[in-house]
């Protein structure tokens, strides 16, 4: 399927199949003394394919941890104790090591907050592009460092053959985050990309700029998108549809304009007049 | 934790008894026969001139942990205070502090002991002196790389905006944050001081031969080795490998305590 | 320019540079600023704007390298160590991360006292009175005086923080992001009880935020600021409402607002905020801005009014406004739009 020339096309229509599915996932932590505490109370939520979902929440909310169970990256001590995670049919949950390694990059990537600690301190981005590519995709050195500075340049890094040759301490944050979705995005051609924070701690000029790209990259590519985030305004500007949670629960789920417009959940509602600063009414 | 407060506690209680009885008079030789077995009379033998071992290993207590508990608080109070002071106002003072530092530090420290107690004689109060002296460097650079990386920490920034002295920033918000690896590391200091008057003593270099401390003892006690009398040697060995390990065992433990990562 | 009020905290020219491997670090480049009494200024920037050293050499936490910064109309730079801690009675300050801010070792009454003791001439009956009321003031309650920092949340953690700096009743407070490590739904509750304590106790504040939204909320001024200097300063409602300076609108167009179905006209600059040492003596937005003159390269434009208590740094919006009409033509310029991405986010 080549994607990578169609022209920018409308978000997905909502009413699409889910690529990924969460039933009913349940878990804790388990402390030293073996104690559960449970932090995820039965969350159930579906990714449709080529829409971009905003999973929403506070400190505290569990969003983080279900986006690293999609890709089997939970903290040792969390322990499932119910629920699927359905990726075509597969449940994720089930897969050992092994069977996740192939998940993770080929279908599922991820981006997280710090770009620059998830990136390699001791090689050039431009290496560390092409090494994915070409484990991913088998493809030759030269081959793999072509494509690299194309990922590089499609997300807008100015000058992308000197960049790649660039280390990531040359990189500003947001370079660094467009370096780490031109991975995420480009180089690993997932059928599914979470975006953990992807712009907290960048300045508002340039997450608005990260966000446009990832809208960009996700309508021009039919990507599924999971944005994992607390800030309903870069959600209202991206999304299409919205998983609402607190404390561990999926409190609302719904398209964003019915969360904006006609949130029916008294947190939500709550959230959404913190974030507005009493706005509401203008 | 707990063993080593207790190892501890053991050796306190005996030298603190040895102030006021000892089976017999330390000082006293001919007591019992010269490298008398241990027996029930002499429960630890005696040694080449009949003084009782009992005796001497109590009293020995006294000197060996009287005397590293004593450097190594003066070398914790001056060197945390210089370091502190260094930490804090940086600039010149700064400067100079961790030159003298760097040049101490370059010296080994039972080399440096056994040089200036050589020079300046035996006696207990010159071997303290050397002893804290040897100690001061590590506590000025600990406190003053602790004091330093949080000097501009938000909550030094708020005690200044209240209203206090720089001084009083330093010593009394700054400090106590900071106490954690400075008392770690005052048990290994402690450990390190025991060994070097051991060693002073054993080298004839510490306090007077005929005092009744573990390195002399030692040193008496090594020919005995080789024919056969152990145990002039061997028990005070056994208290010194004691007392350091016990040193060791409760820095550890207060470098976990006083980690604010380990306590809830 | 004339702002309404008296003026309780100013900065005159203020300057920090820091030295650094090959040259100078311009932090804060000649900034004036009024701070009026009962009355909250905004002092907005992104990340190396150099906004919380400003706040920071206001209460000399860092000397000033040169300027002059007046409480009450005399100047503080100059005094000793101990008459300026004496000035912390009329100028408190509020920090970003209340987990790092307070001395982890103190309990929350033990905080609050010792401005009291430090300041105030109270006897311990007194003092624990005035804690006490200290606490119920900020929203916590008197069982929280026994609390170490680390057994309260982060919202109650910046009330204790807020306790503190008006626990000596000061004349203005200086709030450097105190509400960006919090959570949307606690920001908010902090805000009120700002806004309140200011009516209460007739505050005068400098909030430092990069939030813009916040800013809006709470601000009766607004000061831009951009790599080391202020491009913009007036009151909060015609700086939002009518941004003059490229940056402003640029800044103002990308903040995110969690409303449905909001479009707006994006102005954007090119690249990324250049490296703030040794600083050339141009407009410091040359290179980024769309609407560049090589006027903007001649000398660093300094604030004008361009309304009786409105001042940009922009030598091009100073020339637009000369002739009628006045602002309706740059808005409607077409490069305003100019950029390498469709200029309009629709859903």
């Amino acid at each position: 399927m080549n994607v990578a020339t169609a022209p920018i096309v409308a978000a997905a229509p909502l009413n699409a199949a889910p690529l990924l599915e969460i039933e009913n996932y349940s878990g804790s932590f388990r402390a030293r003394n073996g104690d559960l505490t449970p932090v995820l109370y039965n969350v159930s939520l579906q990714l449709k394919t080529g829409v971009i979902t905003a999973v929403v929440g506070e400190t505290g909310s569990g969003k983080t941890l279900v986006a690293s169970s999609i890709l089997g990256i939970q903290p040792a001590t969390f322990v499932r104790t119910s629920g699927r995670i359905l990726l075509g049919g597969v449940d994720l949950v089930s897969l050992d090591e092994k069977g996740l390694r192939k998940i993770r990059g080929g279908q599922i990537s991820m981006v997280f907050q710090d770009a620059r600690a998830a990136l390699n301190p001791m090689f050039t981005v431009g290496r560390q592009l092409a090494d994915v590519h070409q484990r991913l995709h088998g493809s030759g050195k030269a081959e793999a460092m072509e494509a690299a500075v194309d990922a590089i340049r499609r997300v807008h890094i100015p000058e992308p053959a000197r960049r790649a040759r660039q280390y990531p301490h040359e990189f500003s944050g947001g370079m660094a985050q467009r370096a780490m979705i031109a991975m995420a995005a480009l180089i690993c051609e997932p059928q599914l990309l979470i975006l953990d924070e992807p712009t907290t701690g960048l300045d508002v000029t340039i997450q608005s700029e990260i966000m446009d790209l990832i809208l960009e990259l996700s309508r021009s590519r039919g990507l599924t998108t999971c944005l994992i985030t607390h800030d309903l305004g870069v959600v209202a500007a991206t999304c299409e549809e919205v998983v609402v949670m607190n404390a561990g629960r999926v409190v609302e789920t719904g398209s964003a304009e019915t969360i904006f417009t006609a949130a029916k959940d008294g947190y939500t509602r709550k959230l959404l007049a913190a974030s507005q600063l009493g706005e509401m009414a203008a | 934790m707990r063993i080593g407060i207790g190892i501890l506690a053991f050796y306190v209680a005996v030298a603190i008894l040895s102030c006021f009885w000892t089976p017999y008079d330390p000082l006293q030789p001919g007591v019992g026969d010269s490298y008398s077995p241990p027996s029930w009379a002499f429960p630890l033998g005696t040694d080449r001139l009949g003084a009782d071992m009992l005796s001497r290993m109590m009293t020995g207590a006294r000197y060996d942990l009287g005397i590293a508990v004593v450097a190594v608080f003066i070398a914790l109070v001056v060197g945390t205070t210089l370091g502190t002071v260094a930490g804090y106002y940086g600039g010149v003072v700064d400067t100079i502090a961790m030159r003298l530092v760097e040049m101490f530090e370059a010296f080994p420290g039972l080399l440096f002991a056994m040089l200036v107690v050589k020079a300046v004689g035996p006696g207990v109060l010159n071997v303290i002196v050397v002893l804290s002296f040897a100690g001061i460097p590590t506590y000025l650079r600990l406190a003053r790389g602790e004091i330093r990386s949080r000097r501009s920490w938000q909550y030094a920034e708020a005690a200044r905006m209240v209203g206090n002295r720089s001084w009083r920033v330093a010593f009394a918000h700054l400090l106590p944050n900071s106490a954690g690896p400075l008392l770690a590391y005052t048990s290994i200091n402690a450990a390190f001081a025991a060994l070097v008057t051991a060693s002073l003593g054993f080298l004839g270099l510490g306090l007077d031969p005929n005092t009744p401390e573990w390195g002399n003892m030692i040193a008496r006690g090594q020919d005995g080795v080789m024919t056969g009398e152990w145990w002039i040697s061997f028990f005070p060995g056994l208290a010194i490998l004691g007392m350091t390990g016990a040193f060791y065992l409760l820095g550890d433990a207060i470098s976990d305590v006083t980690d604010p990562r380990r306590r809830r | 320019m004339i702002v309404e009020g008296r003026p309780i905290l100013q900065a005159r020219n203020l300057r920090k540079l820091f030295p650094v491997g090959r040259g100078m670090l311009f932090a804060v480049d000649g900034v004036d600023l009024d701070i009026m009494a009962g009355q909250t200024l905004a002092l907005v920037g992104e990340s190396g704007s150099g906004k919380s050293t400003v706040g920071r050499c206001l209460v000399r936490l860092i000397e000033p390298t040169s300027g002059e910064v007046f409480l009450d109309g005399r100047s503080i730079l100059g005094l000793n160590s101990v008459l300026l801690a004496r000035q912390y009675r009329r100028v408190q300050m509020v920090f970003q991360d209340p987990n790092a801010s307070l001395n982890p070792r103190m309990t929350v009454r033990q905080t609050l006292i010792e401005p009291l003791r430090l300041h105030l001439k109270m006897n311990r009956r007194t003092r624990e009175a005035r804690a006490r009321e200290l606490v119920e003031m900020v929203g916590l309650t008197t069982a929280h005086l026994d609390r170490y920092p680390n057994e309260l949340s982060g919202g109650q953690r910046q009330r204790v923080g807020i306790a503190r700096a008006v626990a000596v009743e000061p004349d203005v407070v200086i709030l450097d992001e105190p509400t960006s490590s919090l959570d949307v739904s606690v920001r908010g509750q902090i805000l009120d009880l700002l806004m309140d304590l200011q009516a209460k106790l007739n505050l005068a504040y400098l909030f430092i935020s990069h939030d813009l939204q916040v800013v809006r909320h709470v601000s009766h001024r607004v000061a831009v600021m951009y790599l080391g200097g202020i491009v913009e300063i007036g009151p909060t409602a015609k700086v939002f409402s009518e941004p003059k300076h490229p940056y402003t609108r640029a800044l103002l167009s990308a903040a995110p607002v969690a409303k449905w179905g909001v479009k707006r006209t994006r102005l954007r600059l090119s690249g990324e905020i250049s490296s703030p040492i040794d600083l050339p003596d141009t407009c410091r937005l040359v290179g980024r801005c769309p609407f560049q003159q090589p006027v903007c390269s001649e000398a660093r434009p300094k604030l004008v009014d361009i309304d009786q208590d409105h001042a940009v740094a922009c030598p091009i919006v100073l020339a637009k406004t000369e002739g009628p009409p006045p602002f309706v033509g740059l808005l409607a310029t077409p490069s305003v739009t100019a950029g390498a991405h469709p200029a309009t986010l629709t859903q």
